[in-house]
């Protein structure tokens, strides 16, 4: 066997989404853009911007921040696969990359699914209360809403603050 | 028989009788092979700071959602102009530093230390735009601590007494807090905003701050490139540090690409 053919598949084993043409030399080629392609990217990032920018003055109700998000990965997506080289990168380093949303997208559920089965927001100081009887939830800050305070003590209505008691 | 054969290969390699390249690490094979494991690494230590940021992220998104109102009402405090401006400023410094990978896989030195150059300045003109926006919300007692104490740690209230330039007054609303805080946003509007608006505050600053460091840190790696650069450390053989240097520095970009509208640009028009 061959000694150069046995090292050139070794090194093509290691995944090396940049190497390219029939043979392998073992150089680093790495996918070379234009530079007026990156000017491109450059201006349909600015344009993202700007889009982001005027839908901010339109009401879509609750949909707001999720526009806000999609126009925001639109151009994340840009940066990340021409900037970033993603496009001609080893599928691998785009799989880490997009492996970290899908745990930060697990850890953002569950939280929410937590705070959701938990209790409701004190309207007066924006601690977590058990919206039946009043008193600080569970795994909420001790003893931060006024509310919270009287109502265990069963004194005054919620409207009377907690800065009088302080004096 | 067959190690002979392989100390021939190693004799031989890499290939076409060339030396073993100064910038190839003794336990790569080839320059390609030590590449792709650089960027390899480089994207799993992106991935870490993804969920560095995700918890603060997932605060945001907890504590908006459970007051759309107060977040709405606190963002008009944030001045849009310079937000946008700084966006723009990033996403040109991104372009640079791509287009310095670029002059460094071409192995133009010169050109790639210019559009290094660019990068860092850039990063500077964001930095003094900063500087400006903390050095008015610091101003006007956005802070913790000036306005938003919270009402279980204040001994006092002052009641309309001034605190740097926003006030803590009392508002008497039926059903309301006894304690609001009172003070002028970007638009130039009076507003009352409840003591926990803070954690808007509190959430701007940790956010921006965290991202600003990193963008000390990126204008660190990047002036060291480029010092490498200017001793021709590097060439169209092995460009490698450029290309991770010019990665971290798209990271800074795609966390303020995340953080401009969700912290300046929150939803309801007026």
């Amino acid at each position: 066997m061959e000694p150069t053919t046995a090292h050139a598949g070794h090194s093509a084993a290691h995944g090396d989404g940049s190497v390219s043409g029939g043979h392998d030399d073992g150089q680093v080629h790495a996918h070379l853009s234009s530079a007026q392609f990156y000017w491109g990217v450059f201006g349909a990032l600015v344009v993202l911007t700007i889009i982001t920018w005027r839908v901010s003055y339109y009401d879509f109700g609750p949909a707001n921040v999720f526009v806000a998000l999609l126009i925001a990965t639109a151009k994340a997506s840009l940066v990340a696969a021409f900037f970033m080289h993603l496009r001609y990168d080893s599928l691998f380093n785009t799989l880490a990359f997009l492996a970290a949303f899908l745990f930060l997208g697990l850890f953002i559920l569950l939280t929410y699914d937590d705070l959701g089965k938990r209790a409701q927001v004190d309207p007066e100081y924006g601690g977590t209360v058990l919206p039946e009887t009043g008193q600080n939830a569970p795994g909420g800050l001790p003893a931060t809403t006024a509310t919270a305070n009287e109502a265990e003590r069963g004194e005054a209505p919620p409207g009377k603050g907690v800065g009088k008691k302080a004096e | 028989m067959a190690n002979v054969s392989e100390t021939a290969a190693v004799a031989a390699h890499p290939h076409h009788g060339e030396a073993h390249p100064d910038f190839l690490q003794h336990h790569f094979d080839t320059p390609a092979q030590q590449f792709s494991a650089s960027k390899l690494g480089m994207w799993i230590f992106i991935a870490t700071e993804i969920l560095m940021f995700g918890g603060l992220f997932c605060a945001y998104a907890i504590w908006r959602a459970l007051e759309p109102q107060v977040f709405d009402d606190a963002h008009h405090f944030l001045n849009k102009i310079f937000g946008a401006t700084n966006t723009v400023v990033l996403l040109f410094s991104s372009l640079t530093a791509a287009l310095a990978v670029r002059s460094a896989q071409l192995g133009k030195r010169s050109e790639t230390s210019a559009y290094l150059v660019v990068t860092i300045a850039c990063a500077c003109v964001f930095l003094v735009i900063k500087y400006f926006e903390y050095a008015h919300k610091i101003h006007l007692g956005l802070l913790p601590g000036h306005c938003f104490g919270h009402p279980g740690f204040s001994g006092t209230i002052q009641n309309g007494e001034e605190t740097g330039t926003c006030l803590r007054v009392h508002a008497d609303q039926p059903g309301g807090s006894p304690e609001w805080v009172r003070a002028v946003d970007e638009d130039g509007r009076v507003q009352l905003l409840p003591p926990r608006a803070n954690m808007f505050f509190a959430l701007y600053f940790v956010m921006t701050g965290l991202h600003g460091l990193h963008v000390l840190i990126g204008m660190s790696i990047l002036t060291w490139v480029l010092v490498k650069n200017l001793q021709g450390k590097f060439s169209k053989e092995y460009f490698t540090p450029v290309d991770l240097g010019a990665l971290y520095w798209h990271l800074v970009d795609l966390v303020w690409i995340y953080l401009f509208p969700l912290l300046y640009l929150v939803g309801k028009p007026e």
